[in-house]
């Protein structure tokens, strides 16, 4: 489309709404001044159900979370950060990159990307068309747009870490659920904190997508304390090529108990 | 309606009301611009979809009057930051109405921006002439982000200051420009007092004006360039209105076949409501 | 006075050919020079006050002079008045040529007073902005409490005050292991815990016993005994690190930082952080591939780490 065409088009547009239009006072801002007001009630009703659900406490959380949580520590060990939701996108675009070579790309290189797109869209898309039907690729990338963006948020939203601390707090329902002796259970609690779950899951709970074995059922096959502790001692000894880190620190009472543990999980239908 | 005679109140309620707006338009012209402004023409299509703009702007001023009104409470120190947001939300008259809906306020700003970009682009509203009021768009976003981001750190609860840690830190990960983003953003080596100094700085001050000058430019370019029309009218898909008001002739972007029969949108009505 | 007298009739009238205008003078910016040192004279030295109303006096004289200087002036003086005015239209029509290269002139100097403006007042507050961010990023030496705190072959959650007079926001952890003597010389295995991905803070996989707080010249220093640590791991996205630190999984671009220690009087004190490339080899005996400190993301070893400078303005 030349540009003289474009300017034509422009001045038509100009005159078709100089002859056909409406006034914007009020008319246009009769709707203006309604979705205001709709913005500003969900705005202070927002703020007065975040308000009237929470406490005073730190972290006592509401319908829409916390007042603040604790105050700012920068020597923590057990905080779990997360960002506000809208950036959970980005938060997540981060955990896919897994590998030191690809971290810039999650950090600078797609936003930075994406960025560069999003602002150059009318100067690469320079159709005039605009009827949505006759724009299959603008649509097509916005739905994509949206989609990954929406897919990304909610597994931002809902992203957890097999951290120890966390992991802990699941060891009764453990009990309950495998019928777990006191050895057992003592186990379960070497288990939730000494890292196992970092790779594989138990319960629901761990890190899926490592390739390691589910661990709810291990007991069922039957292997004995003395595999389980040998396994733990030198995983690839016992299972040659297993890439699984040896665990040499543990006391051997520690060993029983987490052979124990192992054995004793025979999976929810087993364990009753 | 036929004129009648004014009364003496009337004549003193006009000169009490007109005269001034007179003195001003006179030495001004700001009386014209505003009428200009109220009573400019927009297309007779434009519709719901058409007021994500300015629910944008009514987010953006909520934004404002209570961040004013919490820096008159805030301290912006990590000793005593984290107490005087308690401060606010619990024992303050109205505070934590204040807080909440600035909090609250962010958020849909936010939506609201990402819903107006999107309406903008499936009307393709962003092409020609319009092509830079896009670009301001796309930079109020960036700025929007930024502002949610120096702001989250304010409260300086353990969301915050672990949020601002990562944050930083994706800054400091560009190449090159890195490991100097990353100590100019803090204020040094650690996230400190000047760290959180900074960030209200650029919150309060510098992210705001910025986006106040940038948002009265889209504005200016709106009310220049005019509001397009959804793309399902038949001036969007490239008919025009003949001026001899013989109706509509198809010119450029159509099928064809012919279509309808030939009336455009609703013609009839609009011209006798005006 | 021309134009006050035009303004009641109201309709446009184009000004006069010649304007009834004082002449040009630069007495009267003398004379407010002279009160302008009067005053400060006033405050500051009687002298300074003499001479300025010395000023005031002369220039004021010339100027009153000037000013009347037509009312004296009898009227046949007047037309001379007026030559310099179409001399000048003379004089200007003569010298068209010359106009553009003038024009040019007044161009640059507008410009570059103008950015000589902008730069006396930006130039300072931008280097304010910037250059504290940079200078004095030394780091204290923290004093940990005696050695033996920290039991051998067993990691201790260390968090202590890097900052003396900054107060909470100094405050940081690291995960310190002893690792008895080698050659006589005590060994340490110290390590951040912040995370070198995105530097969120990573946790020990382990079990915890119980803390206990040790008070030393460095305030107080809490101390958490960790048992059979087989890792570290990170709660952002997905980090792991085995016991020297060492990515295991995730997405970190190198191992975990360490500090610098030395032992005072039987007592731990740390130094400055470094970033570690990898380890090779295990608790005393390891080898440490040590860089300048860097921020986390940012590779130090491998092709990458010319994408990053290393922070030479850190001593």
């Amino acid at each position: 489309m030349s540009s003289e065409e474009q300017k034509r088009q422009f001045e038509l547009y100009k005159k078709r709404v100089a002859k056909r239009g409406k006034p914007f006072y009020p008319h246009a801002m009769f709707d203006d001044t309604v979705m205001s007001f709709v913005v500003v009630s969900v705005i202070t009703g927002l703020a007065c159900l975040w308000y009237f659900t929470s406490g005073p406490e730190a972290g006592d959380s509401g319908v829409l979370g916390p007042r603040y949580t604790e105050e700012a520590d920068p020597g923590t060990t057990s905080f779990v950060p997360r960002p506000d939701w809208y950036f959970y996108f980005l938060f997540y675009l981060l955990r896919i990159f897994k590998w030191p070579e690809s971290v810039i790309l999650g950090t600078v290189g797609i936003p930075t990307i994406a960025l560069i797109l999003l602002i150059l869209v009318p100067f690469y898309d320079r159709r005039r068309e605009r009827r949505i039907a006759r724009r299959p690729v603008a649509v097509v990338a916005a739905l994509l747009v949206v989609a990954s963006m929406g897919i990304l948020t909610y597994k931002g939203a809902t992203a957890k870490e097999s951290l120890p601390a966390e992991s802990l707090a699941k060891v009764p329902e453990w009990v309950q659920t495998q019928g777990l002796s006191a050895e057992g259970e003592a186990g379960a609690r070497i288990f939730a904190q000494a890292g196992c779950l970092g790779c594989h899951t138990y319960l629901g709970e761990g890190t899926p997508n490592l390739g390691a074995p589910d661990l709810t059922a291990e007991g069922a096959k039957n292997r004995g304390i003395q595999f389980q502790i040998d396994h733990l001692k030198c995983p690839s000894c016992v299972t040659p090529g297993s890439p699984m880190p040896p665990f040499e620190n543990f006391t051997n009472e520690q060993y029983q108990q987490l052979a124990t543990f192992l054995e004793e999980s025979k999976g929810p239908k087993g364990g009753g | 309606m036929a004129r009648r005679r004014k009364s003496k109140r009337q004549q003193q309620l006009q000169a009490l009301i007109m005269a001034p707006l007179d003195w001003l338009e006179e030495r001004s012209g700001l009386v014209g611009a505003v009428k200009y402004f109220l009573f400019r023409k927009v297309p007779a299509e434009s519709n719901w979809f058409h007021t994500l703009g300015s629910a944008t702007l009514t987010a953006f001023l909520v934004q404002l009057v209570t961040g004013v009104i919490l820096a008159m409470y805030y301290k912006p120190s990590p000793e005593e930051a984290y107490g005087s947001i308690q401060k606010i939300t619990n024992d303050l008259t109205l505070g934590w109405l204040v807080r909440g809906t600035h909090r609250w306020g962010a958020s849909v700003f936010i939506i609201l921006l990402f819903l107006h970009m999107g309406r903008v682009f499936l009307f393709g509203a962003y092409k020609y002439p319009r092509e830079l009021n896009w670009l301001v768009g796309v930079i109020l976003l960036t700025l929007a982000l930024a502002e949610g981001l120096t702001g989250y750190l304010l409260p300086w609860d353990q969301t915050a200051y672990w949020a601002t840690v990562v944050a930083i830190n994706i800054n400091a990960n560009a190449p090159i420009v890195g490991p100097f983003l990353g100590d100019f953003l803090r204020g040094g080596a650690e996230i400190g007092e000047e760290t959180l100094a900074r960030f209200y700085s650029l919150h309060m001050l510098v992210i705001p004006g910025g986006l106040i000058g940038l948002i009265t430019l889209h504005l200016y370019l709106v009310i220049r360039l005019g509001v397009t029309e959804p793309p399902w009218t038949k001036a969007a898909a490239g008919y025009e209105f003949l001026d001899d008001g013989r109706g509509p002739v198809r010119k450029g972007l159509v099928e064809p076949r012919p279509r309808g029969n030939g009336s455009i949108g609703t013609p009839a009505r609009t011209e006798s409501e005006v | 006075m021309a134009d006050e007298l035009e303004r009641p009739g109201g309709e446009p009238v184009e000004p006069e050919a010649e304007p009834h205008l004082p002449s040009p003078t630069i007495w009267p910016f003398a004379f407010a020079g002279g009160v302008a040192l009067l005053l400060v004279g006033l405050i500051i030295n009687w002298i300074l006050a003499a001479i300025g109303a010395v000023l005031l006096l002369v220039f004021g004289f010339l100027w009153i002079r000037e000013a009347t200087s037509e009312v004296r002036r009898p009227p046949a003086a007047a037309p001379p008045a007026a030559a310099p005015v179409s001399e000048l239209a003379v004089a200007e029509e003569e010298e068209e040529p010359e106009r553009y290269p003038r024009s040019v002139f007044l161009e640059m100097s507008t410009l570059g007073v103008g950015a000589l403006i902008g730069g006396i007042v930006t130039l300072p507050a931008l280097g304010f902005m910037v250059a504290p961010a940079f200078v004095g990023q030394e780091h204290d030496e923290v004093d940990l409490g005696p050695l033996a705190n920290f039991p051998k072959d067993q990691f201790v959650i260390t968090t202590f005050n890097s900052k003396k007079d900054e107060g909470s926001v100094g405050r940081r952890t690291a995960f310190i292991r002893n690792n008895g003597l080698k050659n006589d010389v005590p060994s340490f295995t110290i390590i951040s815990n912040r995370c070198a991905h995105l530097g969120c803070p990573t946790q020990p996989q382990g079990l915890p016993g119980k803390a206990k707080d040790v008070k030393g010249s460095s305030g107080t220093v809490t101390i958490i005994p960790v048992a059979s640590v087989s890792g570290f791991q990170c709660p952002c996205h997905g980090g792991a690190y085995d016991d020297e630190g060492n990515r295991t999984a995730g997405p970190p671009v190198r191992a975990l930082d360490r500090y610098e220690f030395l032992v005072r009087e039987g007592n731990l004190v740390l130094g400055k952080p470094y970033s570690v490339g990898k380890v090779i080899g295990k608790s005393a005996d390891a080898k440490i591939e040590a860089y300048r400190v860097a921020d986390p993301g940012q590779h130090v070893d491998g092709p990458e780490q010319y994408f990053y400078p290393p922070k030479v303005w850190i001593p």
